[in-house]
């Protein structure tokens, strides 16, 4: 079997994604070899920019309409299209104030200077190409990477988990921070894979992986106001990495651009 | 007749981000000289107003994934500052370690996989493994180190979930700690290989030019990551707090990015800078190192950078062990992270980054929400000095074959270090018709 043409690509965040693949220390060389990666700026020169692709790997999301023809070049080459991590997914962190007018914000850091240069709201690849697979994650959890890497390798689609935060928490038998402690916690419509790692900490879960397919999301607004959290309070967290996501909206907001 | 030119790299490779460089020759002269931010702003300032204190942290270490620790601890310090609160001795002897993990992780993955193919001759660590196996190991290996120590303390290589506001949610136990210690041991054998391997290459001198550097001082007569005060090579300190002061941010009229001078003089930050500044503070195998590599002089030349991001791998792990070992000497205490008093007021802290200094500044209303954030990058302070390295070069090595100019300015731009994901959120990018 032919090794699987790969390119790896970065549109704007805080490149984490990328980095948690060049962290895959033990594995690297070995991935290396069985992949044929021809495209990696943050790890390669001579990149091939125009070869068609396998698989595509792209990080981060889109804020400039640069970024836009950039998405559209990479989708034209590639097989199948891979977001990786939360802002690829959902948008980011960068999308937690989408409503706010962009002009207003570059106002605000930069000054008139930032009149000139052109910003869209921070949208995730699906606004704009098809995706066909999303590992989600702030970053993405280097052991899911491996898994879906290996089943690519093999021909296979990756699986991923379809259930919430709160299941791998249980299974962990950590005390319940949402219902025992009161904590803003996002475990239950935050989907899986992490293993439960900031409540396994003592901290609740922030939702960085991005909301879980058929979340509950009226249900957990409803507790955590019965635990006397402002709808502002659990708005923000909401939107703190589910900025673009429908189910996370759940105070009217102004959408504009 | 005025011949002009213009030599572009439309994109750097084998840096974190999207930047490019321009140069506008005139008569083989540099006219123009510009490091270009081509990645997307994300507006983190604005981000923030409006959120409670706690979650500050966790959202502005998004900004970048390579110092996240760093970004982590420097805004815990400033959100600390604000509300007046002290934290125990414990605490600060793991955000030291948790730290300097990141400044082995970094350090090592800029050494290995992005600088170092440069001196060899290789594309990227993929490639030089293929060759020199040896090599790219004992880099991944560090890298690895460095990771395990952020994973152990920060709760997650990137982005660290147990440092918060007072402590640390879950404190390690003093069996890992003792694991911990025995891979350290290891890590300096491996970060000693690395000045072997950094001693026998040959630094070409093409950027060299007057360079004026900055670093914090550390409070002891000890070389460190931590300090109060800022120090320039020209012998003035100021306070952190001070720190506009120093990092002035001017906007330079060919170009929308923000730029930092002192007194209209650029400045450099990093890695060079402290050893530059604090090498004398160094001890043990880093002061050896040190010395070995020609660091103990003066220089000016930027692509020293790389040697004495290999003196602080030495050092980083040496710091390390001392930690581990004052941690368990002392006898790791199960405490809670310290209460904040929350009050209306502000706090600013700084911190050695792997790239420099980092600054971070926070306002915060009666009920502990925030109003207003500043956070000054490394590479942002550095754009400046970058552009007056590649003029030098430029005009050293302006008759080379295009292609021959184009890799030295990628090792210029390259040698800093930069990161993008940090600067960007202060440097914009141009409009495509001004690009190359």
């Amino acid at each position: 079997m032919a090794k699987p043409i790969v390119g790896i690509f970065g549109l704007t965040g805080c490149a984490g994604d990328q980095l948690v693949i060049l962290n895959c220390e033990d594995e690297l060389l070995d991935l290396a070899g069985a992949l044929d990666i021809r495209s990696f700026h943050m790890a390669m020169s001579d990149n091939d920019e125009d070869c068609d692709l396998d698989i595509a790997l792209v990080e981060g999301s889109v804020v400039q309409p640069e970024e836009v023809e950039m998405l559209e070049r990479i989708r034209s080459r590639a097989r199948l299209l891979i977001a990786i991590g939360t802002c690829a997914v959902w948008g980011g962190v960068q999308a937690m104030k989408n409503e706010e007018q962009r002009e207003k914000l570059k106002r605000q850091v930069y000054g008139p200077k930032g009149k000139d240069f052109g910003i869209i709201p921070s949208q995730p690849l699906s606004s704009f190409v098809r995706v066909d697979y999303a590992i989600s994650g702030c970053p993405i959890e280097k052991d899911q990477f491996l898994q879906a890497a290996l089943s690519l390798i093999h021909g296979d689609l990756p699986v991923l988990p379809d259930y919430a935060v709160c299941t791998e928490c249980k299974m962990r038998e950590n005390s319940c921070l949402l219902l025992e402690r009161g904590e803003l916690c996002l475990g239950p419509i935050t989907v899986a894979g992490c293993n439960a790692r900031c409540p396994a900490y003592g901290q609740p879960c922030i939702g960085c992986r991005g909301p879980v397919e058929e979340a509950n999301v009226a249900s957990e607004v409803n507790l955590l106001r019965e635990k006397g959290f402002t709808l502002v309070d659990i708005q923000n967290r909401l939107r703190t990495f589910g900025g673009q996501s429908e189910v996370m909206q759940v105070a009217p907001t102004e959408r504009g651009r | 007749m005025m011949s002009t030119k213009t030599i572009t790299v439309g994109r750097v490779c084998r840096i974190e981000g999207h930047g490019g460089i321009t140069v506008e020759m005139k008569d083989g002269r540099p006219a123009n000289v510009q490091m270009d931010i081509i990645e997307g702003t994300r507006f983190f300032e604005p981000l923030l107003v409006g959120r409670h204190y706690h979650e500050v942290t966790p959202i502005v270490m998004r900004i970048c994934a390579i110092c996240s620790a760093v970004h982590a601890v420097t805004s815990l310090m400033a959100i600390e500052d604000a509300f007046g609160i002290k934290v125990s001795p414990q605490t600060k002897l793991l955000r030291d370690l948790l730290v300097q993990g990141g400044n082995i992780e970094s350090h090592a993955l800029h050494l290995f996989c992005l600088a170092v193919p440069d001196f060899l001759g290789y594309s990227s660590v993929i490639e030089l493994a293929s060759d020199r196996p040896g090599e790219a190991k004992i880099g991944l290996e560090l890298k690895n180190l460095g990771n395990k120590i952020q994973e152990m303390v920060g709760g997650r290589a990137i982005h660290p979930v147990n440092a918060v506001v007072g402590g640390f949610g879950l404190v390690p136990s003093e069996g890992d700690l003792v694991i911990l210690r025995e891979e350290l041991e290891k890590g300096i054998r491996k970060a000693l290989a690395t000045i072997d391997l950094m001693a026998a290459l040959e630094v070409p001198t093409f950027p060299e030019s007057p360079t004026l550097y900055a670093a914090l001082k550390p409070p002891s007569n000890k070389f460190g990551l931590f300090g109060n005060k800022i120090v320039l090579s020209t012998g003035e300190t100021m306070d952190v707090h001070a720190y506009k002061d120093l990092c002035n941010e001017v906007t330079v009229a060919y170009s929308h990015a923000k730029q930092s001078r002192f007194r209209e003089r650029p400045f450099m930050v990093g890695a060079l800078a402290r050893v530059m500044l604090f090498g004398k503070f160094l001890s043990g195998q880093a002061k050896t190192a040190c010395r070995r590599l020609g660091l103990h002089k003066q220089t000016d030349n930027i692509l020293y950078n790389n040697a004495a991001q290999a003196v602080e791998l030495v050092y980083s792990i040496e710091r390390a062990i001392e930690v581990v070992d004052e941690l368990l000497h002392r006898g790791v205490k199960k405490e809670r992270p310290r209460h904040a008093e929350i009050r209306e007021g502000s706090g600013t802290a700084a911190s050695e980054a792997p790239r420099g200094t980092l600054y971070h500044s926070y306002t915060f209303n009666k009920k502990g929400r925030l109003t207003k954030a500043d956070v000054i990058t490394p590479t942002a302070q550095n754009c400046a000095n970058i552009e007056k390295d590649l003029r030098a070069s430029v005009e050293r090595a302006g008759k080379d074959p295009v292609d021959a100019l184009r890799e030295k300015l990628q090792m210029v731009v390259r040698a800093y270090d930069p990161c993008i994901s940090c600067s960007v959120h202060l440097i914009d990018l141009r409009p495509e018709a001004e690009r190359g």
